[in-house]
Order: C-alpha cells, then structure tokens, then sequence
C-alpha cells in the first residue's frame, strides 16, 4: 500500500467499478464489431447506437430465476462464480496507470498503482492460475457430463498454455531484471519490448488468447461438442458472474500484454491512464478481430500447437535474450 | 494488523487442515487443501517471503492441485467415501507420528522468546535476494533439483506412451503392410461375397 489504507481502499473501489464499466461498454463494443465484421448492425435499439445495450443484458440477467440443477454440490455450485469472479478482478488490481499523479486543485500526489511488489508479475499468474479453480469446480458440481467435459477441457486447455505463457513472459523478467511491473514498464521508455521480444510477444499472444478462453481457443465452450462447457447448467446473474470473469481476464491480459511489451502507461502527450486505455483497447480490439475471422481449432491441433509449437519457441527466445543479456 | 492476519491465516490452515482429513468426499478434502495451501501462503508473506508465498500458490496451488482434483473430477467417486476399514496398527501408528510431531513442536519452541527479533532488511525475501543465493551457495542442490525434474518428465513421456516403441526394420515395415493389405483384401472379397448371397436370398 503505497498511499495509506484509506486512498488504496479508495482507488481499488474506483478500479473495479472502472474495470466493470469499461467491461460493459466493450461487450457493447464486441457486439458491434462482431456485426459489422459479419455485415450486420449489432445492436441498436436500447439507446442511442444501442449503447444502453449491456444495462438492458443486466436487467435481463437479475430478473431470471436461480435455480440448483439435480444432483448438484449447492455451496460448491454457488460459489464457483464468486472464485472465478474475485480472481478476475484482483489480477487486474497490480496493473500500473503511471507513476505519480497530483490530485487536481490541491497539493495531494498519489500513485496511479494499487501496489508494486517485487513479484508482481508472479502474483497476476498465481492469482490467475487460482481463477481456474472457479470453471472446475463450476463444472465438477453442476452435475452434468458437458460440464464436466468443459471444465476439463478448460483445465488442460489453461494447464497447458501457461507453460508456454510463462516462458515467453520470462524473456521480458530476464531483460528487465524485475518482476515488479512499475519497474518493467518504465524500463522500456527508450525502446518498447515488443521489439526485442517480438518472438516472446508473438508466443505471449498466443498463449494470452487461449489463457482468456476466447476464440479461435473457444474450446471450453465449443457449443457443437460440449453445449457451453463448464458454465451449461448455470443462468442469470451467476452465468454473467462466469462471462464477466472471462472477459475481464481478456482485459487483464490485454493490460499485461500493454505493460510487458509496449511499454504500458507511457507514451507522448497523453496522460498514462489514458495510454494505458488506448492499448488495451488495440488488443482488445485485436482479439474481438480475431474472433470475427479465425474458425474454432480442434482439441488435437490445440494441444499440438501450445506443446509442439509454442513451447519450443519460448524456449528458445529465452535462450536467445538469456545470451544476448549474459554477453552485454 | 499483521497479527490479525497470523489469527485469521492460522485458524484456517487449522480448520482447512482438519478438513482435508474430516471430509468424505475426495474432491471437497482436495479443495480444502487447497485452502491450507493459500492460508500457509499468507503466514509466509507475513514473513516476508513475498517470493516463497507466491511460488507456493503457483506450483503447488496452480499446478499440483489442478492435477489431483483432474484426477478426482475424472475417475474418483462422486458422492460420499464410506470410512473403510480402519485396521488397529494404522491407529497406533498415527498416535506415534503425532506425538513425534507435537514432541519437536515443544522443542523447538521451549525457550524461545519474542525478544530478539532477527533484522532484516527490504530486500529479504525479494525474487533478486533468492536468485542470489540458488546461484551462488545453494548452485549444486539447484543443479541436481533441476536433474531430478528432468528425470521426473522423461518417465512422465515414457509411462504416458506407453514404453518406448520398438524401431522396425525396413523388411519388416515392408511384410506388416503386405500382410495388412492381404487382409484388408479379404476383408473386402467377403464383404462382396455377404452382400451377393444377401442379394440372392433376397431374390429366392
């Protein structure tokens, strides 16, 4: 706590409700896109460019009725969004938006970071490794075959990737020599790593792209082979706990991937916070692009490419920058 | 507020602890250790070992049991364990173990007071300190763990294919596909000859 209990209390309840307003405008931002990728309007009738759209999908979801399928864990079952929910957000807390800011009109400066630990980076990778446990145990106590099929699915899907993930994120630790992303990320003021990395970024991408369980990685909630994956039996409020949580780690990884390679909040002109937005939005925007054009991978090709693939070349750009560092 | 955070961390390492053994169902005792596991977490990071906590959720929370709870998910029972047979010896030994365990607790902790703190400073604990010292007086264990993982995913390939492949010669490749095509040969004469003599009966 870098500002004293009472302004980190306050700027971790500005974050997330920040976090979820802006997870909310871009499922309206996706929807859009997706349409008119696919030479369609998207939505445009709550609002005006139906940007009332997400608020109508609340209401929505708040009204249906919760309901515990037969045969399930109840306390199990209930509280599997709330794991994958509470991780999503807290892995977005160590996420740095500058360095110092001064309160406008007064004398008050404060840091635009929640924390900054020396093993931030490991602490975002805990914190996601624990998000898992939310669509397995979702998927172990529903009670229901597809279920179970996606949260495994989900299980090896995530297992795996994070391997390749880890290896290719060591490349920019190696080259930073810092685990604390204040330090990495002002690190790269002269030179962004994704090019010095680019083999890392491009493994990172990958590897994020499957970590959030988006598509063409959709496997968990391929809806051809296992309805909706781990989250079949669940509606309502609880179902939007598990799409949120998904969907806010596609934005923690996009902000990871902002911090890690392209230099984070810094950039000309703008303020850092707002850098920040505009890069995370690229990738976002990169990812939804990606949805709209690639078709879903099998299972096989899936495993293939993060083992076979993936892992060999994080390996051996971590050869490279360990050389290139250990020789400068 | 580090001494809450010790009360609050430590009841529920017990409480997690006592459940892991005390719940009949395996995937909810794994989720409880699952609990312990993060509980010891915190009463790390409350020791400044910012790195070790972490690294403990990582490989232990994040990898290790993922794989057990795999496991339970896939092929474990579903329901209620029922408490199986308890044989006598099982009970003894149990009773020994512990009392070793409580034994070394008391010994370790008769005398000591909350009088000399050991110092340490901001880096203690910190990623670069750890690093240090795998690399400096700690390189062989380091080298030789290292070796032992190795080890440990050559078997983990080896029992997952199923023992090494035994490489064929030219000849043989050559007589398993002629025999493979002889039989894939008759295979389809009989077929043939089935679907004619079905024909035939049929036309009778």
């Amino acid at each position: 706590m870098v500002d004293g209990v009472i302004a980190t209390i306050i700027k971790a309840f500005l974050l997330i409700n920040v976090l979820m307003v802006f997870f909310a405008f871009m499922t309206w931002v996706e929807r859009k896109l997706i349409g008119r990728f696919q030479a369609r309007y998207g939505p445009n009738r709550v609002g005006p460019y139906g940007l009332m759209q997400p608020i109508a999908d609340l209401g929505k979801m708040l009204q249906k009725e919760n309901m515990i399928p037969d045969g399930a864990r109840p306390k199990l079952y209930l509280f599997a969004p709330w794991i994958a929910m509470a991780c999503a957000l807290g892995a977005f807390g160590l996420m740095p938006f500058g360095n110092v800011a001064t309160l406008p009109f007064t004398d008050y400066t404060f840091h635009l970071y929640i924390a900054d630990t020396s093993v931030s980076l490991l602490v975002v990778a805990a914190i996601g490794s624990l998000g898992f446990y939310g669509l397995m145990i979702g998927g172990w106590a529903s009670s229901s075959k597809y279920a179970l099929l996606g949260g495994m699915r989900a299980i090896a899907q995530l297992v795996s990737y994070e391997v390749a993930f880890t290896l290719a994120v060591i490349g920019v630790i190696i080259q930073a020599s810092s685990l604390s992303f204040v330090t990495i990320s002002n690190a790269q003021d002269n030179l962004w790593y994704f090019i010095p990395q680019i083999l890392g970024f491009l493994v990172f991408f990958v590897a994020a792209v499957a970590e959030s369980n988006r598509p063409p990685f959709d496997l968990t909630e391929a809806d051809g082979e296992v309805v909706a994956g781990y989250h079949t039996e669940y509606g309502g409020m609880r179902y939007a706990m598990f799409a949120a949580a998904e969907f806010v780690n596609a934005i923690t990884l996009s902000a990871l991937g902002a911090v890690l390679f392209f230099g984070g909040p810094s950039g000309p002109y703008l303020p850092g916070p707002l850098w920040m937005l505009i890069k995370i939005g690229a990738f976002l925007f990169v990812l939804i692009w990606i949805r709209a054009t690639l078709p879903r991978v099998r299972f096989d090709q899936l495993m293939k490419l993060g083992w076979k693939v993936l892992l060999p070349v994080a390996t051996l750009n971590l050869l490279i920058t360990a050389a290139v560092v250990a020789y400068r | 507020m580090g001494i809450v955070v010790f009360f609050l961390a430590a009841a529920a390492a017990i409480a997690t602890a006592v459940a892991v053994v005390a719940q009949r169902n395996p995937f909810v005792s794994a989720l409880a250790l699952l609990g312990n596991l993060v509980s010891l977490a915190v009463l790390m990071l409350l020791l400044e070992a910012q790195f070790v906590a972490i690294a403990q959720i990582i490989v232990y929370a994040g990898a290790v049991m993922v794989m057990f709870l795999f496991v339970i998910a896939y092929v474990g029972p579903r329901g209620e364990v029922g408490p199986g047979e308890r044989k006598p010896w099982q009970v003894w030994l149990a009773i020994l173990a512990g009392t070793l365990i409580a034994i070394e607790v008391i010994v370790v902790t008769y005398g000591a007071t909350f009088e000399d703190w050991a110092e340490i400073d901001g880096n203690y604990g910190s990623p670069a300190a750890i690093g240090q010292e795998l690399v400096t007086n700690y390189l062989l264990a380091f080298e030789v763990v290292s070796v032992i993982l190795f080890m440990g995913a050559v078997a983990g390939v080896i029992f997952g294919t199923g023992g090494r492949p035994r490489r064929l010669s030219n000849d043989e490749v050559l007589a398993k596909e002629t025999e493979s095509a002889e039989l894939r040969r008759r295979e389809a004469s009989r077929a043939v000859l089935d679907a004619t003599r079905e024909s035939m009966g049929e036309g009778s």
